[in-house]
């Protein structure tokens, strides 16, 4: 009796949420990550005018390269040039590029900042699963240190916790 | 002993009821008070003028969130303009959310011959549909409305025969 009870309490315990939770496509299949987590902003400064950004793309998840944009604060970025990604036909937009796994991207400060001042780099992005959903453009930020002219590159720091318009 | 066991089981089986009840009224109340909420909705279509999720109240109301920068969007809604045509006169309606521009949308849906309105939500329907249950934020994402403006489904991607075709037939034979 008792186990059956318990069982069947549990079984309605399991089924309460049923109604808000749709994170997962199907039964069975891995739940879907929040963008922050699929697409993983980190960022480091080389020296004290080139910046290093990367989103580390987690396994079934892509980026669209035409969709990343960066802007850095209080020192401008300069121009940046982004990777060659994988060309994707897509039938509405044509010919796209996507990026799996990491993508790299070197930004050059428009001048030098100083040693110890915080930079902000604001990057923004859209990607997909390949389970068969799109997330929004997403915007995310992190913080860096300028290093001292000469100094090795520092370590990459992760985005701070999401500031997004739809998270 | 075997009288407390028995005691024991009571109460959990009690609980258990309990807590069926109050999930049921929970799931009921939640889908009523969703479906109104989107029955409230008004946003304008591609040509600027403003419709009101109601006028399909009393429909079986499949409302789906999607962009034209969103494939999996794209691949899924021919078989909604299908379903719309082989289905529309038993009272399905389908009726798209665009979290997207207009030009685009229009561009699209000629591309598709889009046989049900489609009204521009922009990136706000991205708040609507996180208030509708998808917590990700993640397109498509397509709410079904019962004919009592409950809503009965909630589906987050592509929503693709013969699943399409069970639930809708399942709303229509419930009436």
């Amino acid at each position: 009796m008792r186990p059956i009870a318990a069982a069947a309490l549990i079984g309605m315990l399991a089924a309460w949420p049923a109604i808000p939770v749709v994170a997962q496509l199907a039964p069975g299949q891995p739940a879907l990550l929040p963008p922050d987590q699929a697409f993983r902003l980190s960022a480091r400064a080389l020296d004290p005018s080139t910046l290093e950004v990367r989103f580390d793309i987690a396994d079934g998840y892509y980026l669209y390269r035409d969709r990343l944009a960066f802007r850095v604060a209080p020192v401008p970025a300069g121009r940046v040039d982004l990777p060659p990604g994988k060309v994707k036909h897509d039938a509405f937009f044509g010919d796209v590029q996507t990026y799996r796994d990491a993508v790299v991207v070197r930004v050059p400060l428009a001048r030098a900042g100083q040693a110890g001042e915080r930079l902000t780099v604001h990057a923004d992005s859209q990607g997909c699963a390949d389970a068969g959903v799109c997330y929004p453009p997403n915007p995310q930020q992190v913080d860096i240190v300028v290093p001292a002219a000469g100094a090795r590159p520092g370590d990459y720091v992760e985005a701070s916790k999401r500031r997004g318009w739809f998270n | 002993m075997k009288r407390r066991t028995i005691l024991v089981g009571g109460a959990a089986a009690g609980l258990a009821a309990l807590a069926a009840g109050v999930a049921v009224f929970h799931s009921t109340s939640t889908a009523q008070r969703d479906g109104a909420a989107l029955l409230d909705v008004v946003l304008p279509d591609p040509e600027g003028h403003d419709q009101a999720l109601a006028q399909w109240r009393g429909k079986v109301l499949v409302v789906n969130f999607w962009a034209t920068w969103c494939a999996p969007c794209r691949e899924e809604m021919p078989q909604f303009v299908a379903a719309q045509a082989a289905q529309g006169a038993k009272g399905i309606q389908f009726v798209g959310i665009a979290v997207d521009q207009a030009a685009k949308v229009i561009e699209f849906s000629k591309q598709i011959g889009l046989n049900y309105p489609v009204l521009i939500g922009g990136f706000g329907a991205i708040e609507l549909s996180k208030s509708l249950g998808n917590s990700l934020s993640a397109l498509p994402f397509t709410v079904i409305i019962d004919r009592h403006g409950r809503v009965a489904q909630r589906h987050l991607g592509p929503l693709v025969q013969p699943e399409l075709d069970r639930v809708l037939d399942g709303l229509l034979k419930r009436a």
